[in-house]
C-alpha cells in the first residue's frame, strides 16, 4: 500500500513539474532568445536554445538604449510610493482603529468605495488635474495616483484593531503622546504587516504601465515597463536586445516574488477579506 | 486641572482628522473629484484643451452609442471577459488541485504556478510578441500553423485572450490552493466512506466548499477585464481593422490619440456603469450558488 501511494506521488511530482514547465515555458524561452545571436532568431529551424549563446544582445539593450536608466526611474517610483503606501496608510488605520470621533464611519466608508472605482476609468480626469499641476513629465506625476491604497488601510486597521487596547491606554495613562505611541509601540509590533504591504505594492507598482505611459513622454523619464515597449516597433524583428531588456526588467520582481512569495501572497489575500 | 481637561479633549477632537489628512487628500484629489467630475463633464461639449463649452445633456451618449467603434469595443470587451474570466478560473482550480497535496517538490511547482502574478503586462506582451509572430513564430513552428495570430483580425482578440489567461491563472491558482487547503479534513473523511474517488470528490467537495474564494476572483477579475487595456496597447494597439479594440484602448485613443475629451468622458462614465452592473449580476448569483459554510 505504502509503495502504491509514492509510485504515485511521484507520477503526481512529475506531472506537476511538467506543468509548471509548461507555464514557465514562455519567460524559459525570452531568456533564451536574449542569449541568441540576431541571426539565429526567428529562423525556420526555430531553435529554442542558442546554438551559439551570446552577450551581445545585453551589451547592446545596456549601452544603446537609456535601460538603466528606465530601471532607475522604475525603482525610485516603487520605493516611493511603497513608503507611501505604509506611511500614510497606516496614519489613516491608526485614525480608523484608536479613535472616536464624528464622521468616522462616514469617512471609513468612503475609503472602501475608492476600491469599488477603478482608477483607469477616471485616467481622463487625473491626466487633467496632473497636467494642470505641471506634474506630466515627473516623478511626482507618475507616483501621485499610486500613493494610497484603500486595500491597505483596510488590512492595516483590521491589524490595528487586534491590538490590546489596554496597553494604548496604559500608555496614555503615562502621559505618552499619540505620536509616540505610534512611532515608539505601534509601528514596531506592526513591522510584519507593514512589511508584507510594502513588497507587496513595490511589485505592485513596478509593473504599472497605462498610467506611467501616459503621463511621461521624455525618453528620459520613462519607467521601465514603458521603455522596453518602445525597445522596438510593432513592426520591427529586432527581438535580441528586447528580450534582453525584457528579462533585465523582470528579474527584480521575479527574485523579490520568490524570495517574499508568502509574504506578498498574504499581502493579496488581505484585499479578499471583505468588511 | 479643569482647563487641562478641556485641552486634552479639545486635542482628542482634531487629532484624528489630522492622522486621516494625508490619505483624504489623496483620494478626494485623485478619486472623488475625478469621479465626479468625470459625471459631471460627460453631460458638456469639452475641447482638446479639457475646457467645458456647451452643455448638451446625454446627447454625448446617444452619439457614442451610435459610434461604431464604440459598440465595437463593448462587443470585444465582453468578448474578451467571458474567454479570460471562467477560463483562469477553472485552470487556477485545477493547477490548486493537483498542487494542493504537500510533496518533496511543492515549493517548486507551487511558485511555478503562481510567477505569472509576478509579471508585469507589458513584459509579458513582448515575449508573446515574439511568440506569435508569423511565419516564424515559435507558436506557428511548433503547431505547424501559418497564422497571423496578432495581425489576422479573426484570430487577434482570442491571442491576446490568451495572454491574459496565461496572466490571471497564476494569482487565482494562488487563492484557490488555500481554499482547497482549507477544506475540512472531517468532510473529505466522510467521502472517502461513502467511496467518492477523486473525481467525485473535486465536483461534489472541493468545488462547493471552495466556491466563495472563486467568487471573489471572478467578481474582482470582471472589473479587471472590463479595464483591460496594457496588454491590447502593446500587442496590437486595437488593431487589426479595430478587431481587438477595448473600451479603454477607445477612451485612450478619443483623448490621448485625438484630444476628444467630449467622447472619452461619456465613454468612461459607461465603463464604469457596465463594471458595476457585472459586479451586481456577480453578487446576484452569489446568493444563488456560493456555498459559506
Amino acid at each position: 500500500m505504502r509503495k502504491k501511494d509514492t509510485l504515485t506521488d511521484l507520477c503526481m511530482q512529475a506531472f506537476c513539474i511538467l506543468c509548471a514547465l509548461m507555464i514557465l515555458a514562455p519567460i524559459l524561452y525570452a531568456v533564451s532568445v536574449s542569449f541568441m545571436r540576431p541571426g539565429d532568431i526567428l529562423t525556420t529551424s526555430h531553435h529554442i536554445l542558442p546554438p551559439e549563446p551570446t552577450l551581445e544582445n545585453y551589451i547592446r539593450a545596456l549601452t544603446a538604449t537609456p535601460i538603466m536608466r528606465y530601471m532607475f526611474n522604475s525603482f525610485l517610483i516603487a520605493l516611493v510610493c511603497s513608503l507611501s503606501r505604509v506611511l500614510v496608510g497606516a496614519c489613516a488605520a491608526f485614525a480608523f482603529s484608536f479613535y472616536d470621533f464624528k464622521g468616522k464611519k462616514l469617512l471609513f466608508l468612503m475609503t472602501l468605495t475608492t476600491i469599488m472605482i477603478p482608477p483607469d476609468v477616471l485616467v481622463v480626469q487625473n491626466y487633467v488635474t496632473v497636467s494642470k499641476m505641471h506634474l506630466l513629465n515627473t516623478y511626482m506625476g507618475i507616483c501621485s495616483i499610486f500613493l494610497v491604497s484603500a486595500n491597505n488601510i483596510f488590512m492595516l486597521r483590521q491589524n490595528f484593531l487586534s491590538f490590546s487596547r489596554s496597553l494604548y491606554e496604559a500608555a496614555k495613562l503615562d502621559g505618552t503622546s499619540d505620536l509616540t505611541f505610534f512611532r515608539r509601540i505601534l509601528l514596531p509590533t506592526s513591522k510584519p504587516v507593514l512589511f508584507t504591504i510594502f513588497i507587496s505594492s513595490f511589485v505592485n507598482v513596478w509593473n504599472q504601465y497605462v498610467w506611467p505611459m501616459l503621463v511621461v513622454n521624455k525618453t528620459e523619464m520613462r519607467t521601465i515597463q514603458v521603455g522596453i515597449t518602445m525597445l522596438k516597433d510593432r513592426e520591427s524583428s529586432a527581438f535580441g536586445p528586447v528580450m534582453a531588456g525584457t528579462v533585465l526588467a523582470l528579474i527584480p520582481t521575479v527574485v523579490v516574488f520568490v524570495v517574499f512569495l508568502k509574504k506578498i501572497v498574504s499581502g493579496m489575500m488581505s484585499g479578499a477579506i471583505k468588511e | 486641572m479643569k482647563l487641562n481637561k478641556r485641552r486634552t479633549k479639545r486635542r482628542f477632537q482634531i487629532q484624528p482628522y489630522l492622522w486621516l489628512l494625508p490619505a483624504m487628500i489623496v483620494f478626494t484629489v485623485f478619486t472623488f473629484i475625478p469621479f465626479v467630475q468625470t459625471i459631471y463633464r460627460s453631460l458638456f461639449i469639452v475641447n482638446s484643451m479639457g475646457e467645458i463649452k456647451k452643455f448638451v445633456g446625454f446627447e454625448n451618449y446617444l452619439f457614442i452609442l451610435q459610434d461604431e467603434k464604440f459598440r465595437i469595443a463593448v462587443k470585444n470587451t465582453l468578448l474578451f471577459m467571458v474567454l479570460t474570466v471562467p477560463t483562469s478560473k477553472i485552470l487556477g482550480f485545477l493547477l490548486a488541485m493537483l498542487a494542493n497535496k504537500k510533496r518533496r517538490f511543492s515549493a517548486f511547482y507551487e511558485t511555478s504556478f503562481a510567477l505569472p502574478m509576478a509579471m508585469a503586462t507589458s513584459v509579458i506582451a513582448m515575449i508573446f510578441q515574439l511568440l506569435y509572430v508569423s511565419p516564424l513564430g515559435m507558436i506557428n513552428g511548433l503547431t505547424g500553423l501559418k497564422i497571423g495570430w496578432l495581425t489576422d483580425s479573426r484570430y487577434a482578440l482570442f491571442a491576446v485572450a490568451v495572454v491574459q489567461i496565461w496572466l490571471s491563472t497564476g494569482y487565482a491558482f494562488v487563492f484557490m490552493l488555500s481554499a482547497v487547503r482549507a477544506v475540512p479534513k472531517e468532510v473529505l473523511e466522510s467521502a472517502d466512506i461513502d467511496g467518492a474517488g477523486t473525481w467525485r470528490k473535486m465536483i461534489s467537495v472541493y468545488l462547493p466548499l471552495t466556491t466563495p474564494t472563486l467568487f471573489y476572483l471572478i467578481v474582482t477579475d470582471l472589473a479587471y477585464s472590463m479595464m483591460v487595456m496594457g496588454l491590447v496597447n502593446v500587442l496590437t494597439a486595437g488593431g487589426p481593422n479595430n478587431s481587438t479594440l477595448t473600451l479603454m484602448q477607445y477612451i485612450y485613443q478619443q483623448f490621448a490619440g485625438a484630444g476628444n475629451y467630449t467622447n472619452a468622458n461619456p465613454a468612461a462614465v459607461l465603463t464604469f456603469l457596465m463594471t458595476l452592473v457585472c459586479t451586481l449580476l456577480a453578487f446576484a448569483w452569489e446568493k444563488k450558488g456560493v456555498h459559506y459554510q
